[in-house]
C-alpha cells in the first residue's frame, strides 16, 4: 500500500469522477473543473471515460495532467494503468472486475490504486490485491445506477467501514447535506459525478462539501 | 524475436474460448498469438493471458496481447500490438522497453511507415482481401499495395484480412514474413488442422498427411 509504505500525505476527502461523456465534449467538462478545481481543497480526480478508445484517453489523459495545476489533488484514470503510467498520472481506480492491482504493481509500482467494491468477497480481495482506498456504493439513490438495483444504503456503508481499516469513499446520490452523514458512519470520504457538472455551482459545491469533510 | 521464416499468427475473436483457441493453433504450428478480445473484463482478460503465455512458451510461440500494454505488462507477455485507436508507439515503448515487441496495425504505406518510424518492432498490414472478421470502412488493399508497404520498410510485415491456404504464399512472395487470420481458424470447425493447413502452404509443404 503506498500511502502507507511511503509516509504519503493523506488521499483528499473529496473525489470526482468524469461523466462519461469524453467522446462527445472531447473531455471539455473536465479539463474546466480542472481548472477550477486549483485553488481550493485538493481532490482525487478520475478519468472515467469508457466511451474513448486507448488513443483518445491517452491525449486526454495528458491534457488533463497539464490542466491540473494543484499538486495535492491527485489524478486517477479508470482500469488503465498503461494510460496512468505513460500520461504521468497518480494512479489507477480499478472496478471490480479489472486486472488486480497486485499484478499491475509489477510494473506499475508508484501508482494510487483504489478499488471498487459491492461485497465482502470483493473487499477481501481488494485488501489482499493491496488497495490503497475503497470506493463504495450506490450509498443513496442515483438515476444511473438504479439498473442495478436498490441502493446500498447507511448501514452497508458503515459495515464496510467497520471491516475495513482502508479509506473508504461514498459514492451515489451524494450531496453536501447527506455527505455528513456518510462521515459519521465511518466514511474516508465521498465522490461524486453529477454533483459537480454544473460548473456553475462547482466552486459554491465543493465550499459546501468542505465544511463537513475538514471541519 | 519475430521468426526468420514464413509464420502464422492467430488472433483470438469472441466466439470462442481464447485459451481453447490458442492451445489448438499452437497445435496446428502457429508461431504467434493474439490475444484480442475487446468486450471481457480485464480480470478475464488477465486470467487468459496467463494461460495463453503458458502455452505458448511450451510451444516455443509468441504470446502477443491486443490494446492492453498494462495487460501485456502484467503478464510479461512478448508483445503487445496496437490498432491505430490504441496507445503510440512511443509510449508504449517508454512502458515496455525493448524486450517487448510492439506490433502496429497498418492499413497503407503511410501508416507502415509512421509505426516503423516511431519504432515498431513489426506491421500488421491488411486487410489484403476481404474478409468478414471486421467491417472495414475501406476496400481490400491487395498484394500490389503490399509488395509496394514491403519495400518501403525493412520491418517484417504481418499480411491480414481474407487469408487462407489458396492465396497464402502469395502473400508471402509478395513480401510478408507471416501471415495473420482471425475466422479461418477460429470459425473452423478443426481450428488446429486450418492452422496446420494455413502453416504447410506458407512454407509450400504439403498438408496431405493429418495431424
Amino acid at each position: 500500500m503506498r500511502h502507507k509504505q511511503k509516509n504519503q500525505p493523506p488521499l483528499p476527502r473529496l473525489y470526482l469522477i468524469s461523466n462519461g461523456n469524453g467522446n462527445s465534449d472531447g473531455g471539455a467538462l473536465l479539463l474546466e473543473q480542472l481548472h477550477l478545481l486549483t485553488a481550493f481543497l485538493p481532490c482525487i480526480i478520475q478519468i472515467r471515460e469508457k466511451k474513448l478508445e486507448a488513443k483518445e484517453l491517452m491525449d486526454l489523459a495528458l491534457k488533463a495532467r497539464a490542466a491540473k495545476s494543484s499538486d495535492k489533488s491527485l489524478l486517477l484514470i479508470n482500469e488503465r494503468a498503461d494510460i496512468a503510467l505513460a500520461a504521468g498520472l497518480d494512479g489507477v481506480h480499478l472496478p471490480e472486475k479489472a486486472c488486480s492491482a497486485m499484478a499491475l504493481r509489477t510494473f506499475a509500482p508508484g501508482l494510487i490504486y483504489g478499488c471498487s467494491v459491492h461485497s465482502a468477497l470483493s473487499l477481501r480481495i481488494a485488501e489482499e490485491s493491496g488497495a490503497d482506498y475503497l470506493l463504495f456504493g450506490p450509498v443513496f439513490d442515483t438515476p444511473s445506477k438504479r439498473k442495478y438495483g436498490p441502493p446500498q444504503g447507511l448501514e452497508n456503508l458503515e459495515a464496510l467501514c467497520q471491516a475495513t481499516s482502508l479509506p473508504v469513499f461514498a459514492v451515489g446520490g451524494i450531496n453536501p447535506e447527506n455527505a455528513a452523514r456518510c462521515i459519521a458512519k465511518g466514511a474516508y470520504g465521498i465522490a461524486g459525478i453529477s454533483i459537480f457538472q454544473d460548473t456553475t455551482r462547482f466552486i459554491k459545491t465543493i465550499e459546501q462539501f468542505n465544511i463537513y469533510l475538514n471541519p | 524475436m519475430i521468426p526468420s521464416s514464413p509464420f502464422l499468427c492467430v488472433i483470438t475473436d469472441e466466439t470462442i474460448c481464447p485459451v481453447t483457441l490458442a492451445e489448438n493453433a499452437l497445435k496446428g504450428g502457429a508461431a504467434m498469438i493474439q490475444l484480442r478480445h475487446k468486450t471481457a473484463s480485464g480480470s478475464q482478460l488477465y486470467a487468459w493471458a496467463v494461460e495463453i503465455r503458458k502455452l505458448c512458451h511450451q510451444y516455443q510461440a509468441l504470446c502477443i496481447i491486443n490494446d492492453r500494454v498494462d495487460i501485456a505488462l502484467a503478464i510479461k507477455a512478448d508483445g503487445v500490438h496496437l490498432g491505430q485507436q490504441d496507445m503510440g508507439v512511443r509510449s508504449a515503448r517508454k512502458l515496455a522497453g525493448n524486450k517487448c515487441l510492439i506490433g502496429v496495425s497498418a492499413s497503407s504505406p503511410q501508416e507502415a511507415l509512421q509505426a516503423e518510424k516511431e519504432g515498431a518492432d513489426y506491421i500488421g498490414f491488411g486487410h489484403i482481401y476481404p474478409t468478414l472478421s471486421k467491417l472495414k470502412g475501406y476496400s481490400p488493399l491487395g498484394t500490389d499495395i503490399l509488395q509496394k508497404t514491403a519495400a518501403l520498410i525493412s520491418l517484417p510485415i504481418i499480411a491480414i484480412g481474407g487469408v487462407n491456404a489458396e492465396n497464402a504464399e502469395l502473400l508471402i512472395s509478395s513480401g510478408a514474413s507471416g501471415i495473420a487470420v482471425i475466422s479461418a481458424v477460429s470459425r473452423s470447425d478443426n481450428p488446429s488442422g486450418a492452422s496446420y493447413e494455413l502453416v504447410c502452404a506458407i512454407n509450400k509443404k504439403s498438408h496431405e498427411k493429418s495431424l
